[in-house]
């Protein structure tokens, strides 16, 4: 039980007011989309840990049914970033011609999202996304970002660039075999570990 | 007249004394108001600029576990623009903590500090929160105080912290800060068993002067940069563990990432402060 107490000589006054204000929040907090694959799981979760452990910033992962719906939801700022493949931008969500070079490919995605969607794509994780899921479209999987959260958070891309490159074909599959048992986050933990990146 | 006056005071003074609450929601504070026994916040308890709060010893103020926003963070919270006064004893100690059965860091949001007028805190406990305690833009005194089983133990920005034999322990981060031209005394504390023992998070130039405190057992770092944080930083005659110092092995500078700044721990001590463990057990 509590007891209130005042020191004011004659006048008792106890004030209580509801208000429904929301302060501030424990600090800024980013989201990150994956669309269900195991694969998807640990980049993004990689990716979640790199930036929790080094900026302390609140990341959260939230899933979705397929990269249409991630990219939706890109677009509406209901999540900060998701993983995508360079494939997948070019023939499905910008609904252009697939390219065989898979540098011509990254670059033409980049730019058109950089231009018609105020998305950016950052550093290729290095591996052949193509190959690593069994289709037959050339492509590299990298983080997309909206444009305002890297405003938002100015060091974001130096530091999820970090992982570029770092992610080759044996890495992925043995990153991926790992986490088949839904540990994704230990195993994307562990990744950056040995890898001295936390 | 004058046994009339005496009677009506004594009245008053029975009146206030009966007012008693339990439970609060959403509450502004803008006038003094003195807590003492338990209460449970079941929202935000702000302290405005007008107004002053002070816990008497023994105080224990119970955070509800819930979460508006979805961020898997906790939303009750105290935060405090005006005065904060809490000050316990050894024997009574203040004590804020989560209403949960069974209770995890990150059940309330914080004591958030955000441009008090006064702040000052002695033995008191926080635990289960989020942050243990926010600074940010004010001066606080905190001493002998014992901050556990947060994310944050005690975390501060752009602020004049002094933060003084206190037990900050078994957090994900004993302190977090972010000096950005503030300066601090973090003196004879004890910081153990947390992840991070200190996390200099951006914009450090060793204005906050660590000294005098038992740094050990912090898994997997003692000292942790922060990505931005670029320059140097030095954390003198602190014990560290063991008579060789601060080992290398046990944080995160320059020598993981050439971007940031070095990390150096100039006369350790031979053997431990023993800070004070002021107010184990509640």
């Amino acid at each position: 039980m509590m007891k209130v107490l005042r020191s004011v000589p004659v006048l008792l006054l106890l004030i209580l007011c509801v208000a429904n204000m929301a302060f501030s929040c424990v600090g800024k907090s980013i989201e990150i989309g994956t669309t269900g694959s195991v694969q998807q799981e640990v980049l993004a979760n990689i990716i979640a840990e790199l930036i929790g452990e080094r900026t302390g910033t609140t990341v959260k992962v939230v899933s979705f049914k397929s990269s249409t719906e991630a990219h939706a939801a890109l677009l509406k700022a209901d999540i900060d970033m998701y993983v995508e493949y360079t494939g997948v931008g070019q023939t499905v969500i910008l609904q252009a011609q697939p390219l065989a070079d898979a540098a011509e490919l990254y670059k033409a995605v980049k730019e058109r999202y950089n231009q018609e969607l105020n998305l950016i794509w950052l550093k290729p994780f290095g591996f052949d996304a193509a190959q690593s899921l069994g289709v037959t479209l050339p492509a590299e999987a990298a983080p997309v970002v909206r444009k305002d959260t890297l405003k938002k958070f100015p060091a974001l891309a130096r530091l999820i660039n970090k992982l570029g490159g770092k992610i080759d074909q044996q890495t992925i599959s043995s990153l991926e075999k790992e986490a088949s048992n839904g540990q994704s986050k230990q195993v994307a933990h562990g990744f950056l570990k040995n890898n001295r990146l936390i | 007249m004058r046994p009339l006056l005496s009677l009506l005071a004594l009245l008053l003074l029975a009146s206030c004394v009966s007012l008693q609450i339990s439970e609060v929601s959403d509450l502004v504070i803008s006038d003094q108001q003195v807590w003492q026994g338990e209460v449970r916040i079941n929202g935000v308890v702000r302290v405005t600029r007008k107004g002053s709060l002070t816990l008497l010893p023994g105080t224990r103020l119970v955070f509800s576990k819930f979460d508006r926003d979805g961020d898997g963070i906790g939303d009750a919270e105290l935060f405090v623009e005006g005065e904060f006064v809490a000050r316990g004893t050894a024997d009574r100690p203040i004590l804020l903590t989560s209403g949960a059965a069974n209770p995890q860091p990150g059940d309330w949001k914080f004591l958030y500090l955000d441009y008090a007028r006064k702040a000052e805190i002695e033995y008191l406990i926080s635990e289960y929160a989020y942050s243990g305690i926010q600074v940010h833009f004010c001066r606080a005194q905190i001493r002998s105080s014992e901050f556990r089983y947060n994310v944050d133990g005690v975390r501060f920005s752009t602020a004049n912290i002094s933060l003084k034999e206190s037990y900050l322990h078994h957090n994900r981060h004993g302190i977090r800060y972010e000096e950005r031209g503030g300066r601090g005394v973090v003196q004879r504390n004890r910081i153990s068993d947390n992840q991070i023992g200190i996390f200099a998070v951006t914009r450090g130039a060793g204005r906050t002067l660590f000294e005098l405190n038992d740094i050990i057992d912090n898994e997997p770092y003692q000292v942790k940069m922060g990505q931005q944080q670029a320059a140097a930083l030095d954390f003198p005659r602190n014990w560290w563990g063991n008579v060789s110092g601060l080992s290398a092995e046990t944080v995160f500078d320059q020598r993981r990432d050439w971007s940031l700044g070095r990390v150096t721990a100039t006369d350790p001590l031979d053997r431990p402060i023993n800070a004070t463990r002021p107010t184990e057990g509640d």
